[in-house]
């Protein structure tokens, strides 16, 4: 599902944000990756979302060859992915049910699948009723569930989450973790980049710890943190 | 991209334009400033080379012809004048016909001239209007080279003055016209750049979310064209409305000079179809142009 082999990024800047970084994800598993801000979890993501290019090593994604992509293809790769972000990034002129259907409106889904699929994919989050609020109106929490909506509405074989519980109470927290673990339970991959460290402990995950550019320490489910 | 893609990013595109209020009427504000300015610049100097126009054709060329030339002769010379290509009316003015107007302009004393009638003292004439004043000087001279010809009279001073004035105008309405563009260009381009940045995030999470470059051009291409298109039509109408005012209040106005312009005028269903086109036509290119442009720099993500 996602294999980085030797991966290196310099940036222009000169810095080393990655230096070698060897990891290999199956499909179906759940993967902590943590690590202090500057490890290079960024980067990372970056490269899994094709933002950025490795300048070397070789970097595939869901059976696409990063490295190797043209600009074009680009979307079309994202589509097979769900992304959440720590900021939620939800679009704030549309209506929660909107953006949700955006992510289904992009991959040129018709407008009869759009009216079925989003009030399910609501449900499955527990925001139905909150369909036609606008972004604004709702709490952090309440954002990042439609934020995860919106990853989960394509059925995406792989949600990579970026710090996806960084700006919501830590109550609501585990909320969200749960959820990507019944969707993990069904078959999807999910990459959670993550520096809590009580969450980490608490769902019992593989856990791959980045620290400058490289990776410190992989550790399988049931492991260190128990 | 199918059909129901195409819709839904319309109906994006023209309801952003409501949604973003504030932006919208910026630009169409700044828009509308520029067309209006543009327009009344290219009306006055339209209008400014109608009555020029105008004046031209009210000149008049006359050329004396030699005495003691036979019909022939003035048939001949008739033929000549007819042929050179800047001369667009020849009348003939025979020495009875000058005789019988000085009789005329002298009412009941006219008779007192009767005593000319075997041995009229005029010679005859032909009248001549040519068409473009600038080339007067080299018409004249292809006459006097003419037979039979004794004298030609011309109001070259006249005509030269007219010939500068109208360079004048062609020239200063040009330019005016062409920096008030690139003024209005500038500031749209400004404008339609503030508002794709405000817009940069929303941009950004439809890359993440996988949607090609194109599908999200489109509403902003939309959104441009609108733009225009709404500028236009109300730079056309405040146009034609101050037009109107302005030429109804020349006609009511005493002063003489303007009692001869106003009838050179040009109505404005003369230009206003041709004004629209070019309102919407730049309006819509501006609009569509400067999204193209500017949203282009966001969608590298």
């Amino acid at each position: 599902m996602i294999n980085f082999t030797d991966v290196k990024k310099v940036y222009p800047s000169g810095t080393h944000a990655l230096n070698g970084i060897t990891m290999h994800i199956d499909k179906g598993e759940f993967v902590f990756i943590v690590g202090a801000s500057g490890a290079g979890k960024s980067t990372l993501i970056k490269m899994l979302l094709r933002e950025e290019v490795p300048s070397s090593g070789l970097v595939e994604v869901n059976g696409y060859n990063l490295n190797k992509m043209k600009r074009r293809q680009i979307p079309y790769f994202r589509r097979s992915l769900g992304v959440v972000f720590q900021d939620f990034r939800l679009i704030p002129t549309m209506s929660v049910y909107e953006n949700v259907a955006f992510a289904l409106r992009v991959t040129n889904v018709s407008g009869r699948d759009i009216k079925r699929r989003v009030p399910y994919i609501l449900s499955l989050v527990g925001l139905v009723h909150k369909a036609r609020a606008m972004p604004e109106q709702l709490s952090g929490g309440e954002q990042q569930r439609v934020a995860l909506a919106r990853a989960l509405v394509n059925n995406p074989a792989l949600i990579i989450a970026d710090e996806p519980t960084g700006n919501i109470d830590p109550e609501l927290s585990f909320e969200i973790v749960d959820l990507l673990s019944e969707i993990n339970r069904v078959g999807t991959t999910v990459v959670m980049v993550t520096h809590e460290h009580d969450l980490v402990a608490q769902f019992q995950r593989r856990v791959i710890t980045i620290e400058a550019g490289r990776v410190l320490s992989d550790t399988a489910a049931m492991g260190v943190f128990s | 991209m199918r059909g129901s893609s195409f819709g839904y990013l319309i109906r994006v595109g023209i309801r952003s334009v409501f949604k973003n209020r504030l932006m919208s009427f910026a630009a169409i504000g700044v828009l509308v400033a520029c067309l209006m300015l543009i327009g009344m610049a290219g009306l006055l100097s339209l209008n400014v080379n109608s009555i020029i126009g105008y004046l031209e054709d009210q000149n008049e060329v006359i050329v004396f012809v030699e005495d003691g030339t036979d019909a022939q002769g003035l048939e001949n010379l008739d033929l000549d004048l007819h042929s050179i290509d800047n001369i667009i009316e020849v009348t003939l003015i025979t020495k009875e016909d000058t005789l019988a107007s000085y009789k005329e302009r002298l009412g009941e004393d006219g008779e007192l001239l009767d005593y000319f009638d075997n041995d009229i003292p005029f010679p005859d004439a032909f009248q001549i209007r040519v068409d473009d004043l600038a080339r007067l000087d080299d018409t004249l001279a292809t006459i006097s080279t003419l037979d039979n010809v004794m004298k030609v009279n011309a109001p070259t001073d006249i005509a030269s003055t007219i010939v500068t004035i109208r360079q004048a105008v062609y020239v200063g309405g040009a330019g005016i016209v062409l920096i008030l563009a690139v003024v209005a260009l500038i500031i749209i381009a400004n404008t339609i750049k503030i508002t794709v940045f405000n817009r940069r995030k929303e941009i950004n999470i439809m890359k993440f979310v996988g949607a090609t470059d194109s599908f999200i051009r489109l509403p902003f291409i939309v959104e441009g064209m609108m733009l225009g298109l709404i500028a236009a039509t109300i730079a056309f109408f405040i146009v034609w409305g101050g037009y109107e005012y302005f030429i109804s209040w020349m006609i009511g106005s005493q002063s003489p000079l303007f009692a001869m312009f106003r009838e050179q005028m040009l109505p404005f269903s003369d230009i206003a179809l041709w004004m629209f086109e070019a309102f919407a036509g730049s309006g819509i290119v501006i609009g569509v142009g400067g999204s193209m442009i500017f949203v282009r720099k966001y969608l590298k993500v």
